[in-house]
């Protein structure tokens, strides 16, 4: 029974220290917990939309935003290069670009923007809904104010690796947002066949 | 909680950093030695090859931006007024389009801008991003008249102000670039969402 109340004090206080808004110092259990790719967000037509919906598909998955207001991240092109790069396995692979930006990503903003980058499913989502995906994924983000002082060009750092996960949304690696299309298809292609017993590569 | 103190609590907890490490680098890096460029296939508003070749043994300024992201079209009509003054300088301008979809990006981002010297070029084998270490944009390499990077410039710069002018100059001529030919980041309007 003891026990049983000790799981309880510690669920209780994991659920305490999830939604971990940004700006806030990061919990103390971060560097322990596991990385897990579970989430409720928006897609580009403001419907609600799960980790679920890519169930039997490896995920790509990186956060960013679409207002970078000095340089942008070329992050997107190499997510884009790597399902050229796929072929026909393209198909077994979800790519999700998750905005840190709800304010300015809007569900519209986002598929206009994603026009540019065919094959990539683009989410964002209430703040709350943002704030404990990335918690989930162990990603941080934080606003950062315009140096010109308007409040409408604020920046957000944000984590800017590339996410793998496999089938089911379980975290397989984190690459650098800098990685090399050629060497994120060599991770997906690993793990498309690592993940199927019994199939040849 | 400010920045540094950001990222440091973050690297103590164990959690993925965030970008804006890349933000330091901006402005002008200059390369000890030319570096080879990479071959690339630079194609024009026609799909014909225009590829860096043909401006062997003159100075290029190479700018590389795409339609999605703001800051290089912002940083676009300044590089279009440039364009004659530097080429009477010597220096060649050259605006070449990351974007994926080929050329209907660019002549709409041509055309809402009212782009007049700027010539359309496309990255057909949408590759240069890689190629060219190219991990964010706008970045703008400097090549000498033998087509190797000599120096690059990460973000949108002031082109137009008397510091570019120097290190245009500069660059024509084939002297050294020095420290203090880095023209300022340029203050770009934000552009409407």
């Amino acid at each position: 029974m003891k026990t049983l109340l000790m799981a309880a004090a510690a669920l209780l206080a994991a659920a305490a220290a999830a939604p971990a808004s940004a700006g806030e110092p990061p919990p103390r259990d971060a560097a322990e917990r596991e990385v897990v790719g579970r989430f409720l967000l928006m897609d580009v037509n403001g419907r609600p939309v799960t980790d679920q919906a890519f169930a039997g598909k490896i995920r790509l998955m990186t956060f960013g935003y679409t207002y970078c207001p000095d340089i942008c991240p070329t992050v997107l092109n190499t997510l884009a290069e790597t399902l050229d790069k796929l072929g026909p396995d393209r198909d077994k692979v979800a790519t999700v670009f998750i905005s840190v930006d709800p304010e300015r990503d809007t569900p519209a903003h986002l598929r206009d923007y994603l026009t540019s980058f065919p094959g990539i499913t683009g989410l964002t989502g209430t703040p709350e809904q943002i704030a404990a995906t990335a918690y989930n994924l162990k990603a941080r983000y934080q606003k950062q104010p315009a140096a010109n002082g308007d409040p409408a060009a604020y920046s957000v750092d944000h984590t800017a690796s590339i996410y793998i996960m496999d089938r089911a949304g379980n975290f397989l690696a984190r690459l650098a947002h800098i990685s090399p299309s050629d060497h994120v298809v060599d991770r997906v292609r690993s793990y498309l066949h690592s993940d199927r017993p019994g199939s040849r590569p | 909680m400010n920045r540094r103190a950001f990222i440091a609590a973050l690297a103590a907890a164990g959690l993925a950093r965030p970008a804006s490490a890349a933000r330091a680098a901006q402005g002008l890096t200059i390369h000890s030695a030319p570096r080879p460029l990479p071959a690339l296939d630079i194609r024009d508003g026609n799909g014909a090859s225009a590829g860096l070749d043909g401006l062997r043994g003159q100075a290029v300024l190479l700018n590389l931006w795409a339609s999605w992201c703001l800051p290089c079209v912002a940083e676009l009509p300044a590089l279009d007024r440039l364009k004659p003054k530097a080429e009477a300088m010597g220096v060649r301008v050259v605006a070449l389009s990351l974007d994926r979809g080929g050329k209907v990006a660019v002549v709409n981002t041509y055309a809402r801008l009212g782009i007049k010297t700027l010539d359309i070029r496309t990255d057909e084998a949408r590759a240069a991003a890689e190629k060219l270490g190219a991990s964010v944009l706008p970045v703008t390499l400097l090549l000498d008249s033998q087509g190797r990077e000599v120096a690059r410039y990460v973000g949108a710069a002031e082109w137009e102000g008397p510091v570019a002018a120097r290190l245009l100059d500069a660059l024509a001529a084939g002297r050294p670039l020095t420290p203090d030919m880095a023209p300022p980041l340029a203050k770009l309007t934000g552009p409407a969402p």
